[in-house]
């Protein structure tokens, strides 16, 4: 973001790269320390860095079976999200891989079930109720749970993942339903076989019974997972790269010929969506330039110069089209002007840097300001967010969410006199209430603020929300 | 299953009252919730009748569940109870994927686990304090209404991580009204054994005091479809004081609370409560507040003044609520 980030300095770049060499305990560390200087910044890279990390994780460490994979991530996780806990997609990427190994686990156990026919005595279904509902296992299926278990999930699970004994976590899990069921947990027969996973296509191509290649799979299945575990975070990561461009289809279903659009600061994903909708209609885009913190960018960018992201990777800068080129007449104001504009404008677009359950945002200083002002004269207010910035956290106080930035872009240091004798504070972002917004785009399509609770629902496991916060994990 | 008709009309042995077991449910154990008082006395109840077939007792259930709800003037909240507790047998008795169909199976099941969904339902409550402790910060200020259990535990919890050493200083205002300060009275003893300062304050105050509140926690005998709740009085009044201060308004239930019904108004309630709460007088009376249950009066409270719902499962926002219970009873 910073000329200084160039050069020397280490990046998102420079990061990739080392993984390449360095152990997986060096790679936790070096990312670690990158985040706490904030040489990796802003939710992408973050995520991108931490799905990078978390791959060669998976690939170089030695682990026998998924519990203690999963244990081993969420440590992991805990010291990232703790090197820099306002990066919620730092956290958003480990919860993802982390239900992708469970439902990994959930897939593979399915399989051996249904090869000896009976329900699976894996930990997370085996209930501490008897049940009355409970099928006799077969014999078989005793000795092949015997058989199998150092090779899948181990009975003494680690310390670190807690025992999942709550009836709600295993009954979501097994049916891969988070929310839904959980009224039932009141009454339900935990521990009937009939909780067991149901659905879904089985990763291996053998889901035919093979009693007697049991042996043979279980050497395999351990490489098996970890590829598909490889497989599933190297999906992540495409998905991270594709994200901008997936919104940006849903520029024409949004923004109208002759429209006037207000937006601010530099956001790729804003600019991808402009462009695209660029592509068949003529409109005007006001971008407001967002001082102190990323007023050069967005200057930069309204002149033509918008880095193209791609482009970091080649070490070489390629320039995104600009806004003009593509015909969009563009309009760049100070922050002060905003309200006064804003009775022209049909609507705002904004980028983000987080979302929260609530339907509640966090994106660049000036975003509220905006929301509020378009509330105020009835402009629609839609957000544009990859699914990957969506947090399942639940902020228990909106400030802690606030990262202050250098207050010597508001006062310069030379000006000591002044800054002695006050306090200058830099608020990097802003939270924006769910009530000031009208529709979220992710790659997913438009959705509802009120609705987001559910594709967070959707893309996290209740029982991975909280990894970060043993207190509330059982 | 025998064809209906054939079978002889068979009836309870002795002389079960469910309204009567309702209430002594609700009197032995006073952490117990309304839901969960109606779920135990159909438990007894399926426990003592001796009806052979599904389709008997499903209408016995369905009649007993009836007339509970006529002979309880607040009827909603243990309707929650009752609906999911029929609903819960309906879906067990679908043979699919994720139930046996075996009737005799749930039967047995719910008969014999009758202490277990107490335990649950007091495990959930547990669940809510660890969840909604986190809302209360260092230096907060919350003010409650009502005697709720739950709000009680959060409470007590956020105590707790004070005392373990955490740095959270909070204090409590306490809105106490005098016909009920008795449950009110216990949860601000057990407060104030902890250590934290509670303002007992009435309930003309609220406005007055809402400038130096952080938050607003109350708790809740029923959540509607649409995500508003059924609350003690003076709940609805807090909540749209909370929100011209633009104060958060947090609602701590258990989901087992959740009932299907759509409540829009105070006036919808009137069919299932009838609280009696304003009396016209052409003359002059001694005592105008209503001699009917006042001590157990409630109001509805819109979806639109709650911020969010602290449920076992974490914090929900309120259009949660009616999922849950779509998907509930479609199954």
């Amino acid at each position: 973001m910073t000329p200084t980030q160039k050069g020397y300095a280490p990046n998102l770049t420079v990061f990739k790269k080392s993984l390449k060499a360095a152990s997986v305990e060096t790679s936790i560390e070096n990312l670690i320390s990158l985040l706490k200087r904030r040489q990796i910044k802003n939710s992408r890279p973050c995520a991108m860095a931490t799905a990078e990390l978390l791959r060669i994780v998976v690939a170089r460490d030695r682990w026998t079976d998924l519990g203690k994979l999963i244990a081993h991530i969420q440590d992991v996780g805990r010291r990232l999200v703790e090197a820099q806990p306002r990066e919620l997609a730092v956290g958003n990427i480990v919860r993802r891989v982390l239900g992708m190994i469970r439902d990994e686990g959930n897939e593979d156990r399915k399989n051996e079930g249904s090869d000896s026919g009976s329900a699976t005595g894996s930990p997370q279904l085996e209930f501490s109720i008897p049940a009355p509902t409970t099928t006799k296992r077969p014999p078989s299926s005793s000795l092949r749970f015997a058989s199998t278990d150092g090779v899948h999930f181990t009975e003494d699970r680690p310390t670190t993942r807690p025992p999942l004994m709550t009836s709600h976590t295993s009954y979501a899990v097994a049916n891969n339903v988070p929310v839904q069921q959980s009224m039932f947990n009141l009454l339900s027969a935990t521990g009937s076989p009939n909780l067991t996973p149901s659905g879904a296509n089985s990763p291996h191509g053998d889901s035919t019974p093979h009693p007697f290649a049991l042996s043979e799979k279980m050497i395999n299945s351990t490489k098996d997972l970890r590829a598909e575990v490889v497989n599933g975070i190297e999906e992540i990561l495409d998905e991270l790269e594709q994200v901008d461009d997936q919104i940006a289809a849903y520029a024409l279903e949004h923004i109208h010929s002759n429209e006037v659009i207000l937006t601010h600061s530099s956001s790729v994903t804003v600019y991808k969506f402009l462009l695209k909708a660029a592509d068949k209609r003529k409109f005007t885009v006001i971008i407001a330039e967002s001082y102190p913190n990323d007023h050069e960018e967005t200057h930069l960018a309204v002149m033509g110069k918008m880095k193209d992201p791609e482009s970091e990777e080649e070490d070489k800068e390629t320039y995104l089209k600009s806004l003009q080129a593509a015909g969009i007449t563009v309009i760049l104001v100070t922050d002060a002007s905003i309200f006064a504009i804003m009775s022209r404008v049909n609507k705002v677009i904004l980028a983000t840097h987080a979302v929260i359950a609530n339907g509640g945002l966090v994106a660049a200083a000036g975003a509220r300001i905006i929301a509020r002002a378009a509330k105020a004269h009835r402009t629609p207010v839609i957000v544009l967010s990859g699914v990957y910035k969506l947090s399942p956290e639940h902020p228990f106080e909106f400030e802690s969410l606030i990262e202050y930035g250098d207050p010597g872009s508001i006062v310069g240091y030379e000006d000591g006199t002044l800054v002695e004798k006050m306090e200058v504070d830099n608020p990097l972002y802003d939270y924006v209430p769910p009530d000031l917004v009208d529709l979220y785009i992710t790659n997913l399509g438009s959705h509802a603020p009120s609705y987001l609770y559910r594709i967070v629902a959707d893309h996290y496991k209740p029982e991975d929300v909280n990894f970060n916060n043993p207190e509330l994990l059982f | 299953m025998d064809s209906v008709g054939n079978v002889p009309p068979k009836t309870l042995t002795g002389t079960f009252d469910i309204v009567e077991t309702y209430h002594r449910i609700l009197e032995d154990d006073p952490e117990i919730t309304m839901p969960v008082a109606a779920i135990e006395a159909l438990v007894e109840l399926l426990a003592q009748t001796d009806a052979v077939t599904v389709y008997e007792t499903l209408d016995l259930i369905q009649t007993q569940s009836a007339f509970l709800k006529m002979n309880i003037p607040n009827s909603i909240p243990l309707q929650a109870g009752t609906e999911l507790f029929q609903q819960y047998i309906l879906s067990c008795l679908k043979p699919s994927k994720t139930s046996s169909g075996n009737f005799e199976a749930v039967r047995q099941h719910l008969v014999s686990n009758g202490r277990l969904f107490v335990h649950r339902a007091k495990n959930a409550r547990d669940m809510i304090a660890r969840h909604g402790q986190n809302y209360i910060r260092d230096g907060n200020i919350v003010l409650t209404h009502g005697g709720s259990r739950v709000v009680g535990a959060l409470l007590r919890k956020a105590a707790d991580v004070k005392r373990a050493g955490g740095n959270v200083r909070f204090k409590v205002i306490y809105v106490v009204k005098d016909q009920r300060s008795i449950e009110c009275r216990t949860v601000i003893d057990s407060l104030r054994a902890k250590g934290i300062p509670v303002a007992e304050i009435d309930e003309g105050t609220v406005a007055y005091a809402m400038r130096k509140v952080d938050m607003v926690i109350v708790g809740a005998e029923g959540v509607v479809e649409n995500g508003g709740i059924i609350s003690r009085l003076g709940t609805f009044q807090i909540a749209q004081l909370a929100m011209a201060a633009k104060k958060p308004f947090y609602v701590a239930v258990e989901t087992h609370k959740f009932v299907r019904e759509f409540i829009l108004s105070q006036d919808d309630m009137e069919s299932d409560i009838d609280q009696k709460i304003i009396r016209f007088e052409p003359d002059y009376v001694e005592d105008p507040t209503p001699k009917t249950p006042i001590r157990n009066a409630v109001d509805f409270t819109p979806p639109k003044y709650i911020a969010a719902l602290i449920t076992e499962n974490g914090p929900n926002v309120v259009a949660a609520v009616s999922e849950q219970l779509i998907f509930l009873y479609s199954v």
